[in-house]
C-alpha cells in the first residue's frame, strides 16, 4: 500500500503566511479604502472652496465689468484639460459667465448654495449632499456673488475625484500587499532556516544505530528538538535491550537445535562407514532428513533473528529444486532461470511450499521461475485438490495481513515470512486444477530484509 | 592425525570420533576441560574445539595455548553463528571456525586443511623425494606407483609427512597414531609397521637415527 505523504510544514507554513499576507493586504486595503475616501474628498472640498473664493474675489474686484449678458466661456491662454470648472449663473437661472469647459447650461437647475452633487445625466443634483462625488458627475460648491443676483458655482468632475481617490488607494494597496508578500516571503524563509535543525536531526535518526554503543545523535540546536531526541533515544535503548535479548535467546536455541542435529549427522556418518550395505540406504535416507531439518532449523533461526542480512546471491532455481530432499512427488522445473535470493532461506522456502503439496496428495508440481530484474517470481502449480475459490480468497487476505495464526500452517507461513524478507509475497493464483502459488522477491544485494 | 576432540554433547562427540577414527585419525575425545589433564603431553596434530563447554569457554584455552607459544591448529566447533562470534574466534587463534551443525566431511577436508598449512604446503600432495603423499586421498605412491597401505600404516606415513624434515620419537610417533584403547599397542609395533612400510615403498623412505626417532627420507 502506497502511503501518502502529507505536506510538509514548510509548505503549510508558507501558504499560511502567504494567504495571512494577502487577506491582510485586503483588509488594510478595504480600510484605506474607507478612510483615505473619505479624507481625500475632504481634502478635495478644501480645494474647491478655496477655488470658489478665490474667484469669488476676483469676479467680486469689478463684477460691473464683467460681459454677464449673455454665455460666455472664458478663454484660455493654453489649451489645456480642466480639472475645475465653475459657472456665474444670472437670475434668470441662466449662465452668463464661465470656464472654457463647464458646461453651457447651469449645473444645477435650482438655485443652491454650500456642497452639493450633480448628475449632469439626468440634471439633477445628487441626493448625497456630503457625498465624494461617487457615481456623480460633478462635485459643486456654490456661493452668491456679492451683488447677490449672481451665483458663482466652481466644480470639479466626478471622475477626477474618483481618479485620485483610486490611485491613493492603489498606492496604499500595492504598497501593502507587497510589503505584506515580501514579509510572507522573508516569513517562508525563516521558517526554512528554523526547521533546518529538525531536518538535521532527521538525518542524524535516519542512520542512527540504536545496536552501536557507540552511536550517537547530534545535539539538536532547538530547544523543542531535546524532547525528540530523547524520545528517540529511549526508542532505541528499548529496540536495543529487546534485540539484545532476542538474540540471547537464538544463541541458546541454535545451541540446542543446531548441537543434537550436527551430532545425528555425525552418527548417521559414522554409521554409513560401519553399516552392512543393505543399511545403507536407509541410513543416507536418514540422513537427507536430518539434513532437511538441519536447512529448515537454519533458516527459521535466520529469519527470526533481528539485524541478520540476508546472504543474497544468484540461484539457479532448476538447480536449487533438483537438491532438495523430495520425495513422493515428481518435481518438474523449468532450468536456467535464476533469481536472487539468499540460498538456505529459499530453499527453506520452496521445500515447504512443495511439502505442503505432498501432504495434501499432489503427485507433481510444476515449478517455473521468471528471472525478470524486479519481477523475480517463482510458481508452484500441483495437481493436487487446489482449495475452494472462498477458502483461496481467506487464505490471501490472511497472507496479505500476516495472520498466520488463523488459516495456514507452518508451511505456508514460513513461504511467505521468506517472501517478505526478500520485498515479495506470496500469492494464491487461480488455477482450474490444483493449488498454484507465486512466490515473489524483489530484494536486491545491499538490501535490507523485512522484519 | 591425532585429533583432540574436545566436545561435551555425547551424541556428537561419539559420532564425530567414531567417524574421524574411520578417516583414520586417532582422536582423544574429552568432554571437560578439567578432563585435558590427563592428554597434556600428548602432540596433537589439530585440536578440534566447541565454544561452550560445562565447565568453561573453549576459545579461551585456546587463547591460552597461544599465549603460551603453543601453535597446533585449532579449529572451532559451535552453534554461534554470528558475525561477531566468528570475527571474535578467529582473531583470538583458532585457525578455522565451523558452525553446528555441519558435515564431518567437511570437517575432516578442514582438519586436512589446517594441517596442510601449519606444514607451510599449498597443497594436499607432499612430495618426499620419489615419494608422494596426498593428504586428501590418502594415497602414496612411489615414483608413481601407488602403494597399498593399512591405516594402521597410513597414519604413521601421515604422521611423518606432516613433520617434514623433523625427526620424531619413538615414543611421540606410537602416542600420534596409537589409540587409547588400542589392542595392538605391543612395544613392538611400530617397529613393525616400520618394517612393513619400508617394505611397501622402499628400505630408503625411512630414516632412523637411534636416540632421536624417525623422519621421511628428502
Amino acid at each position: 500500500m502506497t502511503e501518502v505523504r502529507p505536506k510538509s510544514i514548510q509548505s503549510r507554513l508558507s501558504w499560511l503566511l502567504v494567504g495571512v499576507a494577502l487577506a491582510w493586504g485586503l483588509s488594510i486595503s478595504a480600510t484605506i479604502w474607507l478612510v483615505g475616501r473619505s479624507q481625500v474628498d475632504r481634502m478635495l472640498d478644501y480645494t474647491l472652496l478655496e477655488a470658489a473664493e478665490i474667484l469669488y474675489g476676483l469676479l467680486n474686484f469689478d463684477l460691473a465689468q464683467l460681459p454677464l449678458q449673455g454665455a460666455a466661456a472664458m478663454a484660455s491662454p493654453y489649451v489645456h484639460e480642466e480639472r475645475l470648472v465653475w459657472q456665474v449663473i444670472g437670475p434668470d437661472g441662466r449662465v452668463r459667465l464661465q470656464s472654457h469647459r463647464a458646461p453651457s447650461t447651469p449645473l444645477t437647475p435650482t438655485l443652491r448654495l454650500g456642497f452639493f452633487d450633480v448628475n449632469a445625466k439626468i440634471g439633477d443634483p445628487g441626493a448625497a449632499a456630503s457625498g465624494a462625488g461617487n457615481g456623480a458627475d460633478y462635485r459643486v460648491f456654490g456661493m452668491p456673488l456679492s451683488d447677490a443676483r449672481q451665483t458663482l458655482y466652481v466644480a470639479h468632475f466626478g471622475v477626477d475625484r474618483q481618479h485620485a481617490n483610486l490611485v491613493a488607494i492603489q498606492a496604499a494597496a500595492a504598497a501593502v500587499l507587497l510589503s505584506g508578500l515580501l514579509g510572507a516571503f522573508w516569513l517562508r524563509s525563516r521558517v526554512r532556516k528554523e526547521l533546518t535543525p529538525l531536518n538535521e536531526l532527521s538525518a542524524s535518526v535516519a542512520v542512527y544505530d540504536p545496536l552501536n554503543n557507540a552511536a550517537t545523535l547530534i545535539a539538536p540546536s532547538r530547544a523543542e528538538l531535546f524532547p525528540l531526541r530523547q524520545a528517540v533515544y529511549d526508542f532505541g535503548t528499548r529496540l536495543a535491550r529487546r534485540v539484545a535479548n532476542e538474540r540471547a535467546f537464538t544463541a541458546h536455541a541454535a545451541h540446542a537445535l543446531r548441537t543434537p542435529l550436527a551430532g545425528m549427522d555425525a552418527q548417521l556418518a559414522a554409521a554409513l562407514r560401519e553399516c552392512a550395505p543393505e543399511q545403507r540406504g536407509r541410513l543416507e535416507r536418514t540422513r537427507e532428513a536430518a539434513s532437511r531439518l538441519h536447512n529448515v532449523v537454519s533458516a527459521l533461526l535466520t529469519l527470526f533473528r533481528s539485524g541478520v542480512d540476508l546472504d543474497l546471491q544468484p540461484v539457479d532455481v532448476g538447480e536449487l529444486v533438483h537438491q532438495l530432499p523430495i520425495e513422493g512427488v515428481e518435481v518438474r522445473v523449468t532450468r536456467g532461470a535464476t533469481v536472487v535470493a539468499d540460498l538456505n532461506l529459499l530453499a527453506a522456502a520452496l521445500l515447504n511450499l512443495l511439502d505442503n503439496s505432498v501432504r495434501h496428495g499432489a503427485r507433481a508440481v510444476q515449478v517455473q521461475a521468471h528471472g525478470d530484474p524486479g519481477q523475480e517470481r517463482i510458481v508452484l502449480h500441483d495437481d493436487g485438490p487446489g482449495i475452494p475459490a472462498g477458502k483461496a480468497r481467506l487464505l490471501q487476505d490472511a497472507l496479505d495481513a500476516q495472520d498466520y495464526a488463523q488459516h495456514m500452517g507452518l508451511g505456508l507461513m514460513l513461504a511467505d515470512l521468506i517472501a517478505r524478507a526478500h520485498h515479495g509475497r506470496l500469492r494464491i493464483l487461480p488455477a482450474q486444477v490444483g493449488l498454484k502459488i507465486e512466490f515473489s522477491l524483489r530484494a536486491r544485494p545491499g538490501t535490507s530484509p523485512v522484519a | 592425525m591425532r585429533l583432540l576432540l574436545l566436545e561435551d554433547d555425547p551424541i556428537l562427540g561419539e559420532g564425530l570420533r567414531d567417524f574421524l577414527q574411520h578417516e583414520g585419525h586417532v582422536v582423544d575425545w574429552v568432554v571437560r576441560l578439567l578432563d585435558l589433564e590427563r592428554v597434556r603431553d600428548t602432540p596433537f596434530d589439530v585440536l578440534l574445539v566447541d565454544w561452550q563447554l560445562p565447565d568453561g569457554s573453549g576459545l579461551n584455552w585456546v587463547k591460552s595455548l597461544r599465549d603460551v607459544g603453543d601453535a597446533t591448529p585449532a579449529i572451532m566447533m559451535t552453534a554461534r553463528d554470528l558475525l561477531e562470534d566468528r570475527i571474535r574466534g578467529l582473531d583470538t587463534g583458532v585457525d578455522d571456525y565451523l558452525v553446528k551443525p555441519f558435515r564431518p566431511e567437511e570437517l575432516a577436508a578442514r582438519i586436512r586443511a589446517v594441517r596442510r598449512r601449519a606444514v607451510g604446503s599449498a597443497s594436499s600432495r607432499l612430495v618426499f623425494g620419489k615419494m608422494e603423499v596426498d593428504l586428501a586421498t590418502k594415497v602414496v605412491s612411489v615414483a608413481g606407483v601407488p602403494a597399498e597401505l593399512t591405516v594402521r600404516e597410513w597414519s604413521l606415513i601421515e604422521a611423518l609427512a606432516l613433520r617434514a624434515g623433523q625427526f620424531v620419537s619413538k615414543h611421540d610417533l606410537e602416542r600420534l597414531f596409537r589409540r587409547g584403547d588400542d589392542s595392538d599397542a605391543a612395544s613392538n609395533a611400530l617397529e613393525v609397521h616400520v618394517h612393513n612400510l619400508r617394505r611397501k615403498l622402499g628400505r630408503e623412505a625411512i630414516e632412523t637415527v637411534r636416540g632421536r626417532g624417525y623422519r621421511l627420507a628428502t
